[in-house]
């Protein structure tokens, strides 16, 4: 109970470094799941709807990927943008963006299984009906975008889900620095590191009431467009 | 005109179509009948370029319109399942008066039963102009009134278009009273060819014989 007070008092107390805090956890959870969607949805869509060689490969390769250890695509990061690295030049190590682009390389898998796997199971028949009344291609995307809406906020989610709640590729190459590089789930492994449970716990259920405004907010919008 | 030659489809070693020879005169109602699996969706799907063919030409209308066998629901209601192929709100409601379906155009359509829906998937082709149709079992999941007016839909939309219609069917009674000639497939080959009536009736082969036998006692 204690940690539920203190996390409600941390939440409305406006802490600054707790704001700053949530805003990267925010920013970085926010830039990822965008760039892994807009990578993942066309990639899976096209995997879906298109027979070509090598799809079984391909799809075993994406389903081994979706269960990639974040640490392992930490440490790939880490080499890849470290000083002696082909990208060290760009000087991006322990910044956010370095952050996202762990993220995406984490998460973009993820969104592409679950997208081929949905678009192939759920899509055909639209398609079919569609394509067999005349319909153009950006008509037929409209309408299976219409018609899996519900799914696809799922799967939104699922990457907004991981991506906000990841630890071990965050902490490797953003490096959890005060005022900088600090998410939520940094900042809760630094805290029960140092033996401060209650306030960690604390940091946890600030983190899930996030999580949870931003399922009810998709929730709400899937609703509402169900009744149009 | 409709022309097949040498049509062949195969799944790794296993041929399902092989159609040495096929015409379809214009204006044309042709029932394509056969067993399961005997590659009637097989030679719908070709014509209606959902499918590609393992080998073989064809020579068909390019604006064509295609019914799976499958009916789809999309989401909003009866007339908006119409509309979405650019009918306007008008034709929708007139295709769902004469398939019997206006008490229900403003329910959802995911709400219909089958043999509804299939009606409605009939209105949402019938609601657009083309020189070929081609319907996959159009009637069924429609009971003796609903496959009535989807033949009388069919016949009627022939009538004011002149266009070609394809149509795979096990109903021997739809085959009786739309079409002007019927195919009978037998593990993707023709095995039986003329007026629905005469293979009805008259059964030229054994394979014939022995597979409208078993229509005499449906029909």
């Amino acid at each position: 109970m204690d940690s539920f007070r203190q996390a409600f008092d941390l939440l409305f107390s406006l802490d600054r470094e707790l704001l700053q805090i949530l805003g990267v956890t925010m920013r970085m959870s926010f830039f990822s799941t965008a760039i892994s969607c807009l990578i993942g949805l066309p990639l899976g869509a096209l995997i879906g709807t298109k027979s070509f060689k090598g799809k079984s490969f391909l799809k075993k390769l994406i389903h081994t990927l979706m269960g990639l250890p974040p640490v392992v695509a930490g440490l790939f990061v880490y080499t890849l943008f470290t000083h002696y690295g082909p990208f060290g030049e760009l000087n991006l190590l322990f910044t956010v963006k370095i952050m996202v682009i762990a993220q995406v390389i984490l998460i973009t898998p993820i969104v592409t299984g679950l997208s081929s796997s949905f678009i192939e199971s759920t899509s055909k028949p639209i398609i079919e009906t569609a394509r067999g009344l005349g319909l153009n291609n950006l008509k037929i995307v409209g309408l299976c975008l219409s018609e899996g809406r519900t799914s696809l906020v799922s799967i939104v989610l699922t990457a907004f889900g991981r991506s906000i709640a990841e630890v071990g590729a965050v902490s490797i190459v953003g490096g959890n620095i005060q005022w900088k590089t600090r998410v939520m789930t940094t900042a809760i492994m630094l805290e029960t590191n140092k033996g401060k449970f209650s306030f960690a716990l604390a940091l946890g259920i600030v983190l899930l009431l996030i999580a949870f405004v931003v399922n009810a907010l998709a929730s709400f919008m899937v609703k509402e467009a169900k009744n149009d | 005109m409709i022309e097949i030659k040498s049509l062949k489809k195969t799944y790794r070693e296993r041929t399902v179509l092989d159609i040495d020879k096929l015409v379809i005169d214009d204006g044309t109602i042709l029932a394509v009948a056969g067993a399961n699996g005997s590659g009637k969706s097989t030679l719908l799907r070709i014509l209606a370029c959902q499918l590609k063919a393992t080998e073989g030409e064809i020579a068909s209308p390019e604006n064509s319109l295609y019914m799976p066998q499958q009916a789809y629901a999309f989401r909003g209601n009866l007339i908006d399942n119409i509309t979405l192929s650019g009918a306007d709100r008008e034709t929708a409601k007139q295709l769902l008066e004469k398939l019997e379906l206006s008490h229900l155009s403003e329910k959802k359509a995911t709400s219909l039963s089958g043999g509804e829906l299939q009606r409605l998937s009939l209105c949402r082709v019938l609601s657009r102009k083309a020189e070929l149709l081609l319907l996959d079992e159009p009637t069924s999941a429609c009971d003796v009134r609903g496959a009535e007016l989807v033949v009388n839909a069919i016949k009627e939309y022939r009538e004011e278009n002149g266009c070609t219609v394809v149509m795979s069917t096990h109903a021997p009674a739809l085959a009786l009273k739309a079409a002007d000639r019927m195919i009978i497939l037998g593990n993707g080959k023709i095995e039986a060819d003329g007026t629905p009536a005469d293979i009805f009736n008259k059964p030229e082969t054994d394979w014939a014989k022995s597979f409208t036998a078993g229509w005499k006692t449906d029909a």
